[in-house]
């Protein structure tokens, strides 16, 4: 325990600390998650695949690990940094510590860091590719590892990492038939329109519009996932002929590929949004939103076409955070309605698109 | 409605659960009214407060919060608006009460935020049961029973532990925790009797669940942010204001904080509250359950913590949201860039600390319970939790700044486990001295968990922070060291571990300044909010112009006051208009000096001296001002001097020679100025000796003590010997010292000097005879009874010792007269207690003016003219508050010790009239007549005593007196009840008290008399809720004020305007 580890930045700057039993060397894009709870949701939640997740809140681990919060079957973070671990944790539905979890699962993970610091120089330079070095070995390579990596690193193999090679089923039988294109679920999506007693069809996200509408489904909803959404232009293609067939909806990385198949751009924020404060301004209902967030990339509202209209913006930077169609079952939100981890604030926006799409009235 | 003015009700005087808060609370709120061009006419009868400053307010009415006299301003101002949701729960029932009286609809007075109806149903335990259960939101099950036998069917139904709350109980006197039938039988008789409507609420008990806090906002469209949520150390069963409180939660899973999330804005929004409000949630520490414990509508002291936790200053959103603005049209004040819809993110924690009065009342009830009993806070901000406890442990200037070692260690098992059990103050070092003591440390956490409830990851906190303080017991090397340094260990504390002065820090354990930003860095922030962390990088943006460092006053206790903080902001504010930076060090929540908006630098730390130095450092600042934060800071004056920081004004031998008796003595004897006679004793054989020579009565005191701990005044042998059986044992190095009472006038001066000129504001005379301590007095100014003769001397005698010491800035001299002659009782080199008074009663500011000095200017060049200023053509009387319903078993009889919370001002064109409404907005009074007085006064007392009482007769009351007293006053012509002794048998005194038969109640006795009948009839008093008067010269101040008329309100700016007239003459 207690290994010497640093985080290398392709900026050429370098961050101290210290690592647990797992030694090695992992490469990502270094981002910030400034939510305070939450970090068993952050960890396993599939859209932080390829990135070093560091937490802004300095003491993480407190309440341990339940299992119940896991938003994966696995840690799917690249490696994490943080101020402080906590070894001893305190909590009834506890299971194991976090260090413990993340050496389990042979996650590379710093303690003892100025996190702050860091936080600054990823929100000055933006995120930027990095090296989490953890052991001797490892960092004596990491420097020369991490020029190699931004030589040829790309997002696009993160979906796959993450989304399932197989269709499965969950839900209730005989509820609204809802498929769902999987580019990276968390668990909690699946909790919530279960919930509302969807009956869901999941499937891989590179299903073609044949399998999807062979489902017979209600709605399609696209889901949240890691990386660029031009990555998935297949996916893109897939919904363009599903739009006008098909209630679709887009959950994060889902609304950013439903604006692409729309016909908007998307682009890179410096620094993304990571945390569970975001302030949205519901441009329909007049009123604010405190929303989870997870995302690198943004829809620019300005190219939005004359058949989407922005129904959603963010207070803190001004872009855009949902969309709906003018005239057809078509809408997405760029924040997280399941929240987990997050504020509950915008868990309505799923019973709203069921709504919209005619299938509450058609359950009850 | 367009608005113009809006009426702004403050919280009146400073009292145990309700403080500094609403100062700093009312402050934004004006402020943020301003900045919406409205004229803001202000109300509140605390002098020591920023917010009565007429710079606040357009108009500034210090006048007695009722509704009589609320009526008369808003018939004056017509104001347009009220907002009653700043002034504590004051501010609130003076809403809720004109409201009842048709005055608000009489004057078209439209009230702002937070609707009436919310208010009363918040307030209704019934109605808010009834509303959380209509909106699905769980209480915890309860009844109203009036006899023992439905108490048990309850318990029947519902089990045990359960609690009984009696129903008009000050203090929650007869209620308590019960665990089984025996118990509930018992504690509903004593509550049911105790209670005045024969009424005991039961409510089953969530004893041992965590205690969670959430602070929330909403604006009128329904849009809802949490600002910070809080988690108690202590479980359920202390009151949060005497709990040990961490920003964020550290033990809820997201899931939980979700939950109590959603449910905060669910009830927020239900009870239609619009501005902030507290709600307070018990958890359950094994499953997810939850029930909500209490609601507040409005800015509270958690709302202040919140603000200061997170930087996001809630009571001036809720003023805005008060007057229609939504939040997401607010704009950040923190960052600028973003809007007021938004949730603040920490990178750091927080951890508060209460403060109580316990060190100074032997005898009080310490245990901690429903009942609120700190009377202040100090926070930490640290990047760990344990950085922030040890800072805000630190931070309570207790002079214990580690967890281990002193008293408790001479503690058995027994005694610790006692107080585990049933906290008091101590149970935080009961828990760590138990720890330290365990050879089976997690076991003994464990049990330590079984019996309070702690949760356990708080005990691994402490067993962490135990291991560096043993650890540097036996290892002073620069490893263990730097550990102690990062976990917040002061150098002081280190070097009171290791044995020995630690100079400087390791390379990897320097002091780096960190920003309080709401956002964890995620946005670049503009407020000048820093924290102190160790090894990390610094982030301090060095103020451009010169910086000055002013060292605050830390917690809130009885002594040092919120009066400090007022003089630290002035302090802050003259230093802006000199054109220097102030750099503020403080580290008290509740304050105006810790709003980021007064500085140009805000270092939110203890005042310690390792934090002043890093503050001086940072900001290359040209010098720190000590003068303005008490006794906190002047002690730091000679460590700061040994690290080479340069003390701007007083400089470290003024303060010195000030301090030490002796230097004092030899500066007095030089000046010929006389004090009264005295000697140290080494035995309590060598004082009765002295007291001999110097015949009785004498003030005894032990040297090296502040605040007058300790002190009495002792009229025989007799006492003498009691008080050396009470008192503890003389030691060699610290004498007993044993001066001649002087029973006479006291006065005392606030003056400022250069150096070469002296202005003196104003003399305050105290009403009471020398004898009480200053702070509990009576004082009134201009002084009624100085000559000018005499004022010539106390001006004279005043500048000698100012020039003598070399003070460069403030003094406050005490003096009394006896016999004629001018008597010097202390002088302190620094602002003090009645500063703002003076400055509020004459409109001098001296606070600005020794500033300047400080900066190198001269009262010549200045606008505040030389020597004795001229007397207003008004007067003005402070009168202290007492907080003793909330501090059981203290013995109520004023003396040489102070025990007042706050103060009261009343201003009036005549002195009596000053008196009637400083009475009044202290809120004593009688009615007109037929008041039964019960009176017992000391022999020595009794001939003056006489003339005195027969006013209150002469005005319809009547006089109940048991033996000596009622043939005195027999004797003398006045009719009396009799009434029997205590030892006589019911029904004696104590019965008529219990029994409310009495409504005053004059106990004049001399010297410590506790456990004593005086003492059982003053603390019944107490506990009944009548008013005890406990001296003579109260008694004729309070009959001089029922005689009295007073003139209708006036403002505090045409006070002084007259006041200017006059001078200007």
């Amino acid at each position: 325990m207690n290994h010497r580890a640093a985080l290398f930045l392709a900026d050429g700057s370098r961050f101290d600390g210290l690592g647990l039993a797992t030694e090695g060397i992992a490469l990502g894009e270094a981002v910030f998650f400034t939510g305070m709870t939450g970090y068993e949701e952050a960890l396993t939640d599939p859209s932080y695949a390829g990135q070093l997740l560091t937490f802004t809140y300095p003491m993480i681990g407190n309440y341990g690990i339940s299992g119940s919060a896991a938003q994966y079957r696995r840690i799917c973070a690249a490696g994490t940094i943080v101020k402080h671990l906590a070894f001893e944790p305190s909590h009834h539905a506890s299971t194991m510590s976090l260090p413990a979890y993340l050496d389990e699962q042979h996650v590379l993970a710093m303690h003892d860091v100025d996190t702050r610091a860091l936080t600054i120089a990823l929100r000055e330079h933006g995120t930027i590719w990095a090296a989490l070095a953890v052991g001797e070995t490892a960092l004596a390579q990491a420097e020369e590892r991490l020029t190699a990596f931004v030589r040829t690193a790309h997002t696009r193999d993160l979906v796959p990492s993450v989304a399932p090679k197989a269709s499965s089923v969950v839900g209730t039988d005989g509820g609204p038939r809802v498929t769902l294109i999987d580019c990276g679920v968390k668990r909690a999506i699946l909790r919530d329109l279960s919930a509302l007693g969807a009956h869901i069809t999941v499937l891989p996200y590179d299903a073609d519009a044949q399998e999807i509408l062979a489902t017979s489904p209600a709605a399609v909803v696209i889901s949240p996932g890691p990386g660029d959404p031009m990555d998935l232009l297949q996916t893109q293609e897939t919904l363009k002929q599903l739009i006008g067939k098909v209630p679709l909806f887009g959950v994060c990385l889902g609304h950013q590929i439903l604006a692409l198949a729309c016909g908007a751009k998307t682009y890179k924020l410096p620094y993304g949004h990571r945390g569970g404060n975001h302030p949205v301004k519901d441009l329909v209902r007049n009123d604010v939103l405190v929303t989870a967030h997870n995302h690198g990339y943004a829809v620019d509202a300005a190219t939005l076409p004359d058949d989407l209209e922005a129904t959603m913006v963010n207070l803190n930077d001004g872009t855009n955070e949902g969309f709906r169609h003018r005239r057809l079952p078509i809408a997405a939100v760029q924040f997280h309605p399941e929240a987990s981890p997050g504020p509950y604030d915008a868990r309505s926006i799923f019973a709203q698109w069921f709504e919209v799409a005619g299938l509450l009235a058609a359950h009850s | 409605m367009s608005l113009r003015s809006v009426l702004v009700i403050g919280s009146g005087p400073i009292i145990i659960g309700q403080a500094a808060e609403f100062d700093y609370a009312g402050v934004q709120a004006c402020r943020a009214l301003r900045e919406e061009s409205l004229r803001v006419i202000l109300v509140n009868s605390n002098p020591a407060t920023i917010m009565t400053d007429p710079e606040i307010a357009d108009v500034v009415y210090l006048e007695p919060l009722t509704v009589e006299s609320l009526e008369q301003i808003i018939a004056i101002e017509r104001p347009d608006a009220l907002l009653p949701t700043l002034g504590g729960q004051t501010g609130l029932n003076l809403a809720v009460e004109l409201d009842d009286a048709g005055v608000l609809e009489r004057y078209h007075v439209a009230l702002l935020g937070t609707p009436v109806a919310t208010i009363k149903l918040a307030e209704d335990r019934e109605l808010f049961k009834k509303k959380m259960l209509e909106i699905g939101q769980p209480v915890p099950l309860s009844a109203i029973v009036t006899e023992i036998d439905e108490g048990l069917r309850f318990a029947e139904i519902h089990g045990y532990p359960l609690v009984v709350r009696p129903a008009y109980t000050l203090g929650g006197t007869g209620g308590g925790v019960v665990h089984d039938e025996r118990s509930l039988r018992e504690t509903l008789h004593s509550g049911l009797s105790a209670s005045l409507i024969g009424q005991c609420l039961l409510e089953t008990s969530l004893l041992g669940w965590k205690e969670v806090e959430y602070e929330v906002l909403r604006d009128g469209a329904n849009n809802c942010i949490v600002v910070c949520n809080m988690e108690n150390i202590d479980p359920v069963g202390v009151h949060t204001g005497d709990s040990i409180v961490v920003a964020p939660s550290q033990t809820l899973s997201d899931a939980e904080y979700q939950m109590l999330r959603t449910a905060s804005i669910d009830v927020i929004r239900a009870l239609d509250v619009q501005g902030g409000c507290n709600i307070q949630f018990a958890l359950h520490p094994e499953r997810s359950e939850y029930a909500i414990i209490e609601v507040n509508p409005r800015v509270s002291r958690s709302s202040a913590l919140a603000s200061k936790a997170t930087g996001y200053p809630i009571a001036k959103i809720s003023a805005k949201i008060a007057l229609g603005q939504t939040l997401d049209a607010i704009a950040n004040p923190v960052t600028g860039v973003t809007t007021a819809a938004y949730e603040p993110t920490l990178d750091y924690v927080v951890v508060k600390m209460p403060r109580w009065p316990f060190d100074k009342f032997p005898l009080a009830d310490t245990v901690l319970g429903t009942q609120m009993k700190s009377t202040g806070e100090a926070m930490g901000i640290g990047r760990t939790f344990a950085s922030s406890f040890m800072k805000a442990l630190r931070g309570l200037d207790l002079k214990r700044e580690t967890l281990t070692g002193g008293a408790y260690e001479s503690w058995t098992l027994d005694e610790l486990d006692a107080v585990i059990v049933r906290p008091t103050h101590e149970r935080l070092f009961a828990v760590c001295e138990r720890l330290r003591r365990a050879t089976d440390r997690r076991a003994c956490a464990q049990e330590i968990h079984e019996r309070s409830s702690i949760d356990h990851f708080w005990l691994s906190e402490f067993l962490e922070l135990l291991e560096i303080e043993e650890r540097l017991r036996v290892d002073a090397s620069d490893e263990a060291i730097t550990a102690a340094l990062l976990a917040g260990y002061s150098r002081l504390a280190i070097a009171s571990l290791v044995g020995h002065r630690i100079d400087g820090s390791s390379s990897s354990a320097q002091p780096a300044f960190r920003m309080v930003d709401t956002a964890a860095a995620e946005f670049p922030a503009k407020s000048p909010y820093y924290y102190l962390s160790r090894g990390e990088a610094d982030e301090m943006r060095k103020p451009t112009k010169d910086a000055v460092v002013v060292v605050g006053s830390g917690p809130i206790r009885i002594g040092q006051g919120i009066e400090f903080d007022y003089s630290c902001v002035h302090a802050a504010w003259a230093l802006r208009d000199a054109g220097c930076s102030p750099v503020v060090i403080n580290n008290n929540p509740e304050t105006v000096s810790t709003d980021f908006d007064v500085s140009d630098v805000l270092v939110f730390e203890p005042p310690g001296a390792d934090e002043v130095e890093a503050a001086y450092r940072a900001t290359n600042a040209r010098g720190v001002m000590l003068a303005f934060g008490g006794q906190t800071a002047i002690n730091l004056a000679s460590e700061l001097h040994a690290r080479g920081v340069t003390i701007i004004g007083s400089d470290r031998a003024a303060l010195d020679m000030a301090e030490d008796r002796e230097q004092f003595d030899a500066a007095l004897s030089r000046l010929g100025v006389a004090r009264p006679e005295g000697k140290a004793a080494r035995s309590f054989r060598q004082a009765r000796v002295i007291s001999r020579e110097l015949g009785f009565p004498v003030l005894v005191r032990p040297s090296f003590v502040l605040g007058g701990r300790g002190m009495e005044i002792i009229y025989n042998e007799g006492q003498l010997a009691s008080y050396a059986e009470s008192a503890a044992p003389i030691q060699d190095d610290a004498p007993l010292l044993v001066d001649k009472y002087l029973r006479g006038l006291e006065v005392e001066v606030d003056a400022v000097y250069d150096g070469t000129d002296i202005l003196i504001p104003g003399i305050f005379e105290h009403l009471e005879r020398a004898g009480i301590h200053s702070g509990d007095s009576i004082s009134v100014y201009p002084a009624p009874s100085i000559d000018a003769a005499m004022e010539k001397r106390i001006v004279d005698v005043t500048t000698a010792i100012a020039r003598e010491l070399g003070i460069r800035g403030l003094i406050n001299i005490q003096f009394v007269i006896h016999k004629g002659a001018l008597y010097i009782i202390e002088a302190n080199p620094r602002a003090s207690r009645t500063v703002p008074i003076i400055q509020k009663a004459t409109g001098i500011n001296i606070v600005a003016a020794a500033t300047r000095i400080a900066l190198g200017e001269r009262l010549a060049t200045m606008e505040y003219g030389v020597g004795l200023a001229r007397k207003a053509p008004y007067s003005v009387v402070k009168l202290p508050v007492f907080s003793f319903a909330k501090m059981r078993g203290v013995e109520t009889i004023l003396g040489p010790e102070m025990k007042s919370t706050g103060e009261v001002l009343g201003i009036d064109a005549t002195f009596e009239g000053a008196l009637r409404k400083a009475f009044i907005a202290s809120g004593l009074r009688l009615k007109p007549a037929g008041s039964r007085i019960l009176v017992s006064i000391s022999d020595q007392e009794k001939p003056d005593a006489v003339p005195i009482l027969a006013r209150y007769v002469a005005l319809g009351h009547r006089m109940v007196a048991t033996g000596g007293t009622r043939d005195m006053l027999e004797a003398n012509g006045i009719v009396c009840e009799p009434i029997k002794k205590i030892s006589d048998g019911s029904p004696h005194v104590l019965d008529a008290i219990r029994g409310r038969e009495v409504d005053l109640v004059i106990n004049d006795a001399q010297g410590p008399r506790e456990l004593s009948d005086g003492y059982r009839i003053r603390r019944a008093a107490v506990e009944a809720g009548i008013a005890c008067l406990t001296s003579l010269d109260t008694a004729r101040a309070f009959v001089t004020s029922l005689e009295a008329q007073a003139t209708p309100p006036k403002s505090l700016q045409a006070y002084q305007a007259s006041l200017r007239a006059v001078a200007a003459s």
